[in-house]
């Protein structure tokens, strides 16, 4: 299996003033391309700093992220931004649907952000026309066919998670991280949404990280490692 | 696929106009944060449109007066030291229509003189009687065309004919200023007595006597201006030399100019040589420095005007300021999401600049509408404004407003927001107009010297470019610390925002 994302001895310290709050202790984990990756443990353990880490949202203290044999660690505020846009997709507890848009505009809404950038390099491979379709198909593959037009205040809870699944996936990115996508919801939704990422990760062969405390989820996933202590347990 | 198509425009939409326009029209939680908005965009449009009226009624006033005083007096008023008088007028005529840009020059005789009525031995009122040669003076001021009546000053007929009737010796005709000849209570016909000097007696030198001339009222000059109509008295320039003694004198020399913008210019090359030398005339007064100080307070006020304005402006700039930190705030997590999705800090900075300057944008649109419109108003003087119609105005928008609070007739809650602004501006708008228009001609001090029964108005495009300039780079400036603030949240701290 091909490696996706290589963490070499990462580190990660919280400072308030002198005192420094150790949470990620040298962890080394490859990830590998189209897996389902589950990362279970304690609640405070630094699971989430791990993702945001990874979602480049944080930068480590030290050590080093290698996606593809780039080492984002030493990428600038620009780049990231590029990198986020590009190569992840987020999904988080609570879905962060914008209240302001419809389903579709919030799928679409990275490739929106893609398109603005390319247009000051010219580039008119992208447009908008086509985003809507993309973003339409994603609705439709997590089952939301019938619910394009509808605000986040008119959906389900498991609506607005899939709704984020579709819209983690517009640009097609190499990694989508979530954390804990189904803590909010219930037992039977989350099933369902679950159904979804499955379904997606089989189709488009996409590579998924997710944090979860949920053992039935962590039995669904590929491969599951456990966080201890600020590493990676064997 | 309908919904398709309506995105189809979007390809040119950027992002950030595509996030900020629906965050600008869409519903708010908060509709506190609508109240500011709409508080900032009735405090820039107020600004706006007061600067636009009150600077085009000043520049109006301006340029009335300068008008009436081109169209009365001399650019240029030529004097020995002293106000000596001279002889030799008609050769330095000559040579002072030898200097470029000189159209026409006259000789004056300047004096004062204490007048009576015939029938009343108190004085009535002290003039200044300008002794002018007729045709000469024609081509400096052009003063017949303010003359009701007459300006035959040496009409044999008419002196005959009055001498005849009062059965006095009548030295000449005069015209009298109109609120002079008003105040005084004559008329065309009358005759009035000069005191032109006082002698003394031979026998008691303790005493004087005054030497009396009497003359003939042939016509009434107004030219509009108070100055001139309250005070001044034209006779023939002959008649004035021989009953001030000076004969073949006079002591001012009026000159008109092709343009008297360059009054300052020509008044200098006329004491400098080689024009002085023949000219011989060391004192000039051009029209500009004779009312530098009515002009320097026309451009204080305008400049006061401004400051003001900037001032309210600022005020609401504020607003929007606050508006706009209140958005971030209430946005805080769609930030963060932004930010995840790959938004950058310029991305996130511009979403919330544009949403102020639109508002700043609004703003200024409506107060130049409304400036313009109000100036419009007043110049074609459609509607007088009175309390009776500010009174009705206050009602009807209290019954515009009970009609709009019955939410079922306007559906969209957007139109209503926007109708209620416009109203309200246009509202007191109308309101400070009906206040402040009535007062402002005394005010201004204005009716003293001008009489106007109208304010005069004049709208200087340049000006308005400029306002609406300033106006959208204040509102614009006060966008930068909110965007700023916003675009720099911790996107890990802005997803947990609560
Ligand atoms: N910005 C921060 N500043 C200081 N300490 C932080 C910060 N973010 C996280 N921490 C601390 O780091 C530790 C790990 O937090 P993290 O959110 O990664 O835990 P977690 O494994 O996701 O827990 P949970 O399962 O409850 O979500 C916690 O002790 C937390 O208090
Ligand atoms: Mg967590």
């Amino acid at each position: 299996m091909d490696t996706l994302i290589t963490i070499d001895n990462l580190h990660k310290s919280f400072y308030d003033g002198d005192s420094e709050l150790k949470v990620l202790k040298g962890v080394n984990l490859d990830i590998y391309t189209s897996e389902i990756l589950s990362i279970m443990g304690a609640s405070g353990v630094g699971k989430s700093t791990l993702l945001h880490i990874l979602g480049t949202l944080d930068r480590p203290t030290s050590g080093s992220i290698l996606y593809e044999d780039e080492d984002i660690t030493t990428f600038s505020e620009r780049q990231l931004a590029s990198f986020r846009n590009n190569a992840i997709g987020f999904v988080f507890q609570f879905h962060q649907l914008l209240p302001e848009f419809t389903a579709l505009e919030n799928v679409a809404m990275g490739r929106l952000i893609k398109i603005s950038k390319r247009n000051k390099s010219r580039d008119t491979d992208l447009n908008n026309n086509s985003t809507y379709q993309d973003a339409q198909r994603l609705l439709e593959d997590v089952g939301l066919a019938e619910r394009l037009d509808h605000y986040p205040s008119q959906l389900s809870g498991g609506e607005r998670q899939r709704v984020a699944i579709a819209r983690a996936l517009i640009n097609q990115p190499k990694v989508v991280l979530a954390d804990e996508p189904t803590g909010n919801i219930d037992d039977k939704t989350s099933q369902a949404v679950l159904n979804v990422l499955q379904k997606i990760n089989e189709r488009l062969q996409q590579t998924f990280i997710i944090v979860t405390h949920d053992s039935r989820l962590a039995e669904r996933a590929d491969r599951t490692v456990e966080l201890v202590d600020g590493k990676i347990a064997d | 696929m309908f919904c398709l198509l309506q995105y189809d425009n979007l390809d040119y939409m950027k992002f950030d106009w595509f996030v900020a326009s629906r965050y600008l029209l869409s519903r708010r939680k908060q509709s506190f944060i609508s109240i500011i908005s709409i508080i900032s965009i009735i405090g820039v449009s107020l600004g706006v449109a007061t600067v636009i009226l009150v600077i085009a009624v000043l520049d109006g006033v301006e340029h009335g007066l300068r008008d009436r005083f081109l169209a009365n007096e001399a650019h240029i008023v030529l004097r020995d030291f002293g106000s000596a008088y001279f002889s030799d007028y008609d050769r330095k005529i000559e040579e002072i229509k030898k200097v470029n840009g000189v159209v026409a020059a006259s000789p004056v005789v300047y004096s004062q003189s204490a007048i009576f009525r015939q029938d009343n031995n108190n004085i009535d009122a002290v003039i200044l009687v300008k002794g002018i040669d007729p045709e000469l003076e024609e081509n400096v001021t052009g003063f017949s065309q303010f003359v009701k009546g007459s300006t035959g000053f040496k009409d044999t007929r008419i002196i005959e004919e009055a001498s005849f009737i009062n059965d006095v010796k009548i030295t000449g005709g005069i015209v009298l200023g109109s609120r002079l000849a008003f105040r005084i209570g004559v008329n065309e016909g009358d005759v009035l007595r000069l005191v032109v000097r006082m002698v003394e007696d031979a026998l008691n030198p303790d005493s004087l006597y005054p030497i009396i001339k009497h003359f003939v009222v042939i016509g009434l000059y107004e030219s509009e201006l108070t100055v001139y109509d309250n005070q001044i008295a034209f006779i023939h320039i002959e008649t004035a030399q021989e009953i001030y003694e000076k004969p073949g004198q006079a002591n001012v020399i009026l000159v008109r100019l092709e343009d008297a913008e360059r009054a300052p210019e020509i008044a200098q090359k006329m004491t400098e040589p080689p024009a002085f030398d023949k000219i011989q005339m060391p004192m000039t007064t051009t029209w500009l420095e004779t009312h530098a100080p009515l002009f320097a307070a026309l451009e204080l006020e305008k400049i006061a005007t401004v400051i003001i304005e900037a001032l309210i402006i600022l005020v609401a700039a504020f607003n929007i300021a606050s508006t706009l930190i209140m958005t971030v705030m209430e946005k805080t997590r769609d930030i963060g999401t932004l930010r995840t999705l790959g938004s950058s800090r310029g991305n996130i900075m511009r979403i919330f600049m544009i949403q102020g300057s639109v508002i700043g944008m609004l703003g200024t649109f409506i107060g130049t509408a409304l400036g313009l419109g109000l100036c419009w108003l007043l110049s074609t003087n459609i509607v007088r404004p009175t309390p009776w119609l500010a009174l009705g105005l206050v009602v009807f928008l209290i019954l515009i407003q009970i009609v709009i609070a019955i939410r079922h007739l306007l559906p969209y809650a957007k139109i209503r927001g926007i109708g209620f602004t416009i109203l309200w501006v246009i509202a007191i708008a109308f309101g400070l107009y009906c206040l402040v228009e009535p007062i402002s001609l005394q005010e201004l001090g204005l009716s003293q010297i001008y009489q106007m029964n109208q304010l005069p108005i004049r709208v200087n495009w340049f000006f308005v470019g400029f306002i609406n300039v300033l106006s959208f780079v204040i509102c614009w400036l006060a966008t930068i610390y909110p965007a700023w603030q916003a675009a720099n949240l911790n996107p890990i701290e802005a997803l947990q925002y609560e």
